[in-house]
């Protein structure tokens, strides 16, 4: 800052005085999409000296003096815009667009901030406010291909439990513990308390990725860094914010099944292929004539349950208020938001019961965070925040995986409802668990209802030690996050649905109904049971002093923290954390960067003696463009810095979050002496996995190389970075050991996992004319591999998990659908040497080429349970039989390993546009049970691709089977490659389009008004679609019957006054 | 400015405070730690007590064990009714198995539980000096019953080695060491002549006072080592050590190399490499110590009652049990709603014809009587006892035997494939509607087996004489086989009788009277008998019930499962492929 100051000072001294004064007067409101902004620079277009700053409602008055009739605008974040003043010279609205690529951008990092162009480590930022209209409940989900090197998965899209998963460059750890470290204003975060906070109290996130950003955190900061700092007041005339929001919810897939006709003909399909003689078959052909014509709506019914039962569109809306303002003494933010999503199923509650069984979820935030000066040096701070959130769901089954499971919903096993009224229950050779149709559970099977509580408190100081030398302070803070989570389930009476209310059978021939043999005639008394009280509490002490002071061309800054934490939750013991920090850094001219971070911090998870670590890294950098040389050779360039960096960070997510150092006795094992009966054994006690006391964390040595670069005036913005980081002493359980150990093996640190790629993001930003538009890429790409985990040698090579990377699913790798030929074949061979043969005897071949086939198809009678049409696996072993040694590694891990974003803007006075395509390759997508499997599932459009004879060549389908789960073909029993999708998807991740109206049209006090439409998952490509009818995020290796994921338009009004 | 100084120092004061405050927790104390289970405090040795309690829990329980089945059903006397190539007991009986094949438990893969219980022990043994437990021996008043405890421990160690040793062979030997992951466990196979002496010389070291005297003392004592489960131990892992396939042994010869790594097994680690018939002289007077106690006697209330009334003469040595009719509901015979079972267990034809008729002769002797329309009369009463043939009652039922019948319904349900239902340990539920709750403790070691121990290794080692010979009709007297004229029981007079002929006898007597006990298996291996009966067909009855029956004797296995298969590999199970893959001094076995 000072050096900016300087700068100008020059300037002004230099300035010709000899200058003509126009004297025109310009008035106007400088603003963003979001609304009016307070601190912008106004000044004229060559002469720098007349400028002004605006107040708190973003005003600006400026008397022009030069001829250029132009002004600048500046403000740090935002594109530098210029703008002609014309024939209008007062109340003239300028907005602002967004650049998080300026010089003088600042990313919060690790308890203070850094410039980009003097940053040594590799972290990405992003304003709050470029996020703020995107229409989801999830601070997490809008992140999502904004960032260079994050990844992220949303696997559901149920009201309050729709928060994405995310990494930071990946995974590296073989332990569930890759999850980043999560700070709010410096506080510890868990992904639950994250996903609660409302994105309208953020002012900017960051993410740090190597080893130079995050050693500062020493033990918890090998999996990256997720920063998020709240909005603070400014000075000036309280400033109010209203923004009201209205959108509709529907799924990115809406998933297609058979009717009844459809279904009744595949049933037969499959009992054919099984054998069944044509008079035997269930479905006759005048049941099938029946279903066709719907003849018979109550004996042959055709329920469409999933129109049924879902809704198209459902509501959701989005309110909030903040005012903000200050003065010299006290400067406030104080926030109110309220949120609530409607959920996907229709009502079929009792109107006059008001148990609402439909999934809802409402939060509540309220945030007030104060700066007060206390005096000349002394600042305060208190931050306190709650937030509420209800939420809601279904008490008996979930509606979507009902809806997948054939033994449960298929669409002749009952009607809608009875043409008395009454609720139907499932009657077929399928459901012969009668079990209630879904609207009737939905009406009468209750809900579960979860409240949750946050409570936040920040109180803290700063202490400008000038006195002792410039630029020295000293903070203490005090911090305290808890949340608690309560929930309670009611039903009726029995929680057996079958039993629970009267659902009756009609028979459409006689005439009569038949009530469930189980269930009562009257519904029982409704009641709560069942009861969760989860809670964690997260007490923090901080104490750091900053250090920023310039000598001549020398800079230094430098960080000593002292911190302390504590988190209690609701089943386990304390965790203590306890660390000191030490970050010093140093600029020469702002030309040769020098950082060296550092930390000694420890927990309890360890025994004593392993419990602190220490964990250094440097970072260095090397601006060329402040070389004469450079700028000579490559004046265009701004900015051009290389960075560099490297160290080691720790992990201490112990497995299971025990203490594994310690050896453990436990009880278990009855056994009893004595002829008494019955017997009255004693529990015995046993030794338990062995301790290991030398335990320690995991290790991640981070090396990072990047580079920045801005050009064409800044207009065009690059940064892109390389790293390969080492996680090493990994907690493994050693493969190698014997069993004459006679115990459990201890955890031990020695799993080793590389993980090496690229992120990065090109920036454009210029104007056609008045049109403003930009243009950001952001890519980021992450590969981990298995080195060293002490695995037990397997008995093939094929099987080795070492050199794969981390989840790598392993599957057999299809080859065909069998002929009829090989059928035989296959037959011939076992019926000749049995299915255990050797294939050598005595050193000759005695088999040649046998046909592999799977272990269990050889049950009885030869291979009766294998057919044509089944699928063909290669038996990599050659040994004749199928099993699991036959299995290699296929396809990707679930989490990606690339994903890319790209942001369009364009903006022509008030009206603005900003699209994000967002999307992932290189991952692999299977889906089980009830998602895809025939007799599991209801019948899909896929099955009526499945293999008959007739179809052989251009079938996209095993053959039908009513036992399909217990042969070969099942993906669930026989994962192979021809049901693992190597998949990708591109999405229309956000849009936002929008209107600020002028201030001058703007009535009473108002000073900003902005209409906009926005939406989130608004279009949805990928490369699944023809097999799995699930959206592209949905958890694998699940019958995918998740709540889907929710695509929303939304329309919203942003008012400031 | 000092004013700030002064806010600062408070607030740096507080955190300083609130640090100092705040106690690590060192670590967790809801857990048990080692000086708990023995804790020099505690008198009544209640934590220590239940640590040995553990350790007994480490023996196996016979019944269905093996995937679901009895191991025998891995033998010619019976075969899995889910007979499949991924059925366990069936893969053991038709070599369809290799070292990786069988996890941990499965299979008759015992070595992890085995090694567990070795360890176990030697915990129990290395610690159980510091707890002063007051109580005391009851016929040894002056002696703490912890030294008893701790002999019983001794006693379930040399045990587990038996089970290990009669399985794989010469096995590493741990002594008292405790390993830790640390430690070289790397360990190489100690000979079998190692494992032999170890195991009997621990037995003799515990055999005297400071251990429970049999009979037990009180009846919340049953179910306890006593010196004569010591003295029966010994006894049998010396008639082992005197069997042909380890007294002497060529297996490395006959299995030749196989696949696996490191195949180059040492002769002296699968057996002795030199025969030596004083073996069996060893063996015989070891049984005899057993019988000499005097303290046993066959169960003069029938052969049923020794497996369900506890405690009863004949018991030497039990694994607990539950109280229940779980034999009942995994191998009854089907059919009864009331009762429901899963008839997991066909026993073959093949083992219903080695019972002798009621004369004690065989039944294709042709002054036996046997009449092959009526099959199960004037039978062994042995045999109504070990398995359920067609007419049989129970529960409230003769039993359905034939094709369609009840019990074999032919509807795709599970049921027999030979036509038999396994009945041994199952209590008394002929008269009943439904299955009552009893004993179903695992017999070990028991008198019966003592005394046919005794008279195998006498027969080897003198030939037929008084004594062994007096054996084979004490246990025939006691099945209700009829005396005869001779009071010979059937058998061949002592005056003409030879040693083979005498053994023959033994040993179809063994199979008879030991059926389902997990002794036929380990039997036709250390006989080195396996291929006269592992390569004979699996015969099973097929009843026609049509006015009249009509007996169809055929085949039962599968025939995708290869008979005449047994391979001389077999003779002993493979070390886990893991321990090989894992330890580089530990050696497969001949042909794995």
């Amino acid at each position: 800052m000072r050096k900016i100051i300087l700068f100008f000072l020059v300037i002004i001294t230099m300035l010709p005085a000899a200058l003509y004064a126009q004297g025109i007067t310009v008035t106007g409101t400088i603003k963003d999409v979001e609304g009016v902004l307070p601190g912008a620079t106004v000044y004229e277009k060559g002469i720098p000296s007349n400028l002004v700053i605006t107040g708190s409602t973003g005003k600006f008055k400026l008397t022009l003096k030069g001829q250029s009739n132009t002004l600048v605008i500046t403000f740090i974040g935002y594109s530098t815009q210029e703008f002609h003043v014309g024939a209008r010279k007062n109340d003239l609205d300028i907005i602002l667009q967004p650049n998080a690529e300026g010089l003088d951008e600042v990313a919060v990092v690790g308890f203070t901030k850094s410039k980009r162009v003097t940053s040594t480590g590799a972290v990405s930022s992003i304003q709050a406010a470029e996020i703020r209209t995107v229409p989801t409940a999830n601070v997490q989900n809008a992140l999502a291909g904004r960032l260079p090197g994050f990844f992220s998965q949303q696997t559901s899209g149920q009201p309050g439990k729709d928060a994405s998963d995310f990494f930071i460059r990946g995974v590296s750890s073989l332990n569930a513990s890759n999850q980043p470290l999560i700070l709010v204003d410096d506080i510890e975060y868990t992904y639950d308390q994250l996903q609660q906070i409302n994105v309208n109290e953020i002012e900017s996130i960051s993410i740090l990725k190597d080893a130079s950003s995050t050693a500062i955190y020493g033990i918890k900061g090998a999996n990256g860094v997720l920063i998020v700092t709240t909005r603070r007041g400014k000075k000036g005339a309280p400033q109010f914010n209203l923004r009201v929001e209205g959108g509709l919810q529907s799924p990115t897939k809406v998933p297609k099944f058979l009717n009844s006709y459809q279904s009744a003909t595949l049933v037969d399909e499959a009992e054919t292929n099984d054998g069944v003689a044509p008079d035997a078959l269930t479905f006759q052909p005048s049941d099938l004539a029946a279903f066709k014509n719907n003849s018979d709506p109550y004996g042959h019914p055709n329920t469409d349950w999933y129109n049924e039962i879902f809704r198209k569109y459902t509501y959701q809306a989005n309110t909030n208020l903040d005012i903000s303002g200050g003065n010299d003494r006290v400067k406030y933010f104080i926030s109110g938001g309220a949120f609530t999503q409607n959920g996907n199923t229709k009502n079929f509650n009792d109107p006059q019961d008001l148990v609402n069984t439909n999934y809802y979820f409402t939060r509540y935030d309220f945030r007030s965070n104060l700066d007060l000066k206390a005096n000349k040096t002394l600042d305060l701070r208190l931050d306190v925040t709650t937030r509420f959130g209800d939420l809601n769901t279904p008490g008996l089954n979930t509606p979507i995986s009902t809806i997948y499971d054939f033994k449960t919903e298929n669409p002749f096993s009952a009607p809608f409802i009875n043409p008395n009224g009454t609720y139907a229950y499932n009657n077929s050779v399928f459901n012969t668990s009668k079990e209630p149709t879904l609207n009737a559970q939905l009406a009468n099977g209750g809900y579960q209802h979860n409240r949750r509580t946050d409570f936040n408190v920040l109180i803290g100081g700063v202490q400008n030690l000038s006195s002792i030398t410039d630029g020295l302070t000293l903070t203490a803070r005090v911090a305290f996050a808890s949340s608690e989570d309560y929930g309670i389930h009611t039903t009726y009476l029995a929680g057996n649905p079958n039993v629970t209310f009267p659902t009756y059978y009609y028979n459409s021939a006689t005439k009569t109904y038949t009530k469930n043999p189980a269930a009562p005639y009257v519904v029982q008394q409704f009641q709560i049971f069942g009861g969760t009280d989860l809670y964690t509490n997260n007490t923090n002490i901080q104490l750091f002093s900053n250090y920023d002071r310039t000598f001549g061309d020398n800079h230094f800054t430098g960080l000593f923290l002292v911190n302390q934490q504590e988190i209690n939750d609701q089943a386990s013991a304390p965790q203590n954390y306890r660390g000191l920090s030490l970050k010093v850094g140093y600029d020469y001219k702002q030309k040769y960067l020098l950082e060296v971070n550092s930390a000694y911090n420890g927990t309890d998870r360890f025994a004593a003696g392993h419990q602190f670590g220490f964990f250094p890294a440097f970072g260095a950098g090397y601006v060329l463009s402040k070389e004469k040389f450079f700028k000579d050779a490559l004046p265009t360039f701004s900015l051009f810095k290389l960075r560099f960096s490297y160290g080691v960070v720790g992990s201490d997510g112990a497995p299971g979050n025990q203490y594994i150092y310690q050896q453990t006795y436990n009880q278990g094992g009855l056994y009893g002496f004595g002829e008494t009966a019955p017997q009255t054994p004693i529990t015995g006690i046993f030794e338990g996995t062995l301790g290991n006391p030398d335990v320690v964390w995991e290790r991640d040595r981070k090396a990072d190389l990047g580079v920045d670069m801005n050009l064409l005036h800044d207009k065009l913005s690059v940064t892109f970075d390389v790293f390969h980081d080492l996680r090493y002493d990994e907690f493994i359980i050693p493969g190698a050991i014997p069993e004459v150990l006679g115990v459990g093996v201890p955890y031990i640190n020695a799993g080793r996992v590389s993980n090496h790629g690229y992120d990065g993001q090109i920036s454009y930003h210029d104007n056609i004319g008045k049109v403003q538009y930009n243009a950001s890429l952001v890519i980021s790409y992450a590969k981990n591999k298995i080195l060293y985990e002490e695995e037990t040698q397997p008995a093939y090579p094929n099987l080795a998990r070492t050199g794969n990377p981390i989840n790598q699913p392993f599957g057999y790798h299809f080859l065909n659908y069998y002929t009829q030929a090989q059928i035989n074949q296959a037959t011939a061979y076992i019926n000749k040497y049995g299915s255990n043969a050797p294939l050598l005897q005595n050193g000759k071949v005695i088999a040649s080429d046998p046909i592999g086939v799977p272990a269990y198809a050889d049950s009885q009678n030869g291979i009766t349970t294998l057919h044509a049409g089944d699928l063909r696996y290669a038996d990599l072993n050659g040994d004749g039989v199928i099993d699991a040694n036959d299995q290699k590694a296929i396809g990707y891990p679930n989490l990606p390993n690339t994903s890319a974003g790209l942001t369009l803007g364009a903006a022509y006075k008030g009206f603005s546009i900003s699209v994000l395509f967002q999307g992932s390759w290189n991952y692999s997508v299977i889906i089980t049970g009830n998602g895809i499997e025939p007799f599991e599932s209801q019948f899909q459009p896929i099955d009526l691709k499945a293999w008959t004879p007739a179809t052989a060549a251009t079938a996209q389908f095993p053959r039908l089977s009513t036992n399909f789960s217990g042969t070969v073909d099942s993906p669930s029993g026989y994962p192979s490659d021809y049901w693992y999708i190597n998949a990708w998807y591109l999405r229309v991740k956000t849009i936002d389009i929008g209107y600020q109206l002028p201030t001058k049209l703007l009535p009473f006090h108002v000073n900003n008004a902005r209409i906009y439409f926005s939406a989130y998952n608004l279009f949805t490509w990928d490369n699944f679609s023809n097999k799995y009818q699930q959206d592209p995020e949905v958890a694998s290796n699940t019958a995918g019957d998740q709540y889907i994921n929710a695509r929303v338009i939304n329309l919203g009004v942003q008012l400031g006054f | 400015m000092m004013k700030n100084y002064k806010i600062i120092l408070l607030l740096v004061g507080a955190v300083s405070l609130v640090t100092a405050c705040k106690k690590y927790e060192t670590f967790p104390i809801a857990q048990i730690t080692i000086d708990r289970v023995f804790d020099p405090r505690d008198s009544l040795g209640t934590n220590a007590y239940a640590f040995l309690e553990n350790v007994y829990a480490t023996m196996l329980n016979g019944h269905n064990r093996v995937g679901g089945d009895y191991l025998d059903a891995a033998t010619d006397d019976a075969v899995s009714s889910a007979a499949s190539s991924s059925n366990q007991v069936t893969q053991l009986s038709t070599d369809a198995y290799n070292s990786g094949t069988f996890a941990d438990g499965a299979g008759d893969n015992v070595w992890a539980n085995y090694y567990s219980g070795i360890r176990q022990a030697n915990i129990f043994i290395a610690n159980i000096g510091v707890v002063p437990v007051e109580a005391t021996l009851p016929k040894h008043p002056g002696i703490s019953m912890k030294y008893a405890w701790k002999n019983e421990a001794r006693f379930l160690r040399a045990y587990f080695y038996f089970e290990l040793v009669k399985r794989y062979g010469g096995v590493p030997l741990l002594g008292d060491k405790v390993y830790n992951v640390t430690d070289n466990l790397a360990l190489p196979r100690n000979t079998f002549s190692d494992c032999i002496n170890y195991i009997v010389s621990e037995c003799n070291a515990i055999k005297g006072d400071s251990i429970l005297q049999a009979p037990y003392a009180s009846t919340a004592n049953y179910g306890r080592v006593t010196n004569a489960a010591v003295l029966a131990l010994k006894a049998k892992v010396l008639l082992y050590a005197a069997s042909p396939l380890f007294n002497g042994t060529t297996l490395v010869k006959d299995a030749g190399t196989g696949q696996g790594p490191r195949n180059t097994t040492n002769a002296a680690i699968v057996g002795y490499p030199s025969a030596d018939p004083n073996r069996w002289q060893l063996a015989a007077s070891a049984a005899q110590d057993v019988i000499n106690l005097g303290v046993f006697s066959l169960d003069q209330n029938g052969f049923q009652d020794i497996f369900l009334t506890q405690n009863n003469p004949e018991l030497i040595f039990i694994r607990q049990g539950d109280n229940g009719y779980n034999v009942e509901s995994n191998n009854g015979p089907i059919g009864f709603p009331s009762a429901v079972s899963k008839g997991v267990t066909s026993p073959t034809q093949n083992l219903v014809n080695a019972f002798p008729m009621i004369s004690g002769l065989n039944i294709n002797d042709p002054n036996g009587h046997y009449n092959p329309d009526s099959p199960y009369a004037r039978r062994d009463p042995r045999l109504l006892y070990t398995v359920f043939v067609n007419g049989q009652q129970w529960l409230n039922t003769n039993l359905q035997l034939y094709q369609g019948g009840q019990s074999i319904p032919n509807s795709g349900v599970q049921q027999t494939i030979s036509g038999y239902y396994l009945h041994k340990f199952m209590g008394h539920s002929e008269a009943l509607n439904s299955y009552a709750a009893h004993s179903e403790d695992w017999v070990i070691f028991r008198y019966a087996e003592m005394l046919l121990d005794y008279a195998e290794a006498e027969n080897e080692a003198v030939g037929p004489n008084a004594a062994d010979y007096q054996v084979l009709k004490t246990i025939r007297g006691r099945a209700g086989i009829a005396a005869g004229s001779d009071g010979n029981y059937g058998i061949q007079s002592l005056s003409s009788i030879t040693q083979d002929s005498l053994r023959s006898a033994i040993h179809n007597e063994r199979r008879i009277e030991f059926a389902f006990e997990e002794q036929r298996f380990f039997d036709l291996r250390r006989w080195k008998v396996a291929p006269a009966y592992m390569d004979q067909q699996r015969l099973g009855l097929q009843l026609i019930s049509n006015g009249q029956l009509t007996y169809n004797y055929v085949p039962i296995l599968p025939a995708i499962f290869k008979i005449n298969s047994f391979t001389p590999k077999q003779y002993l199970q493979p070390i886990p492929y893991g321990e090989v893959v894992k330890n580089p001094q530990m050696q497969q076995n001949p042909g794995w």
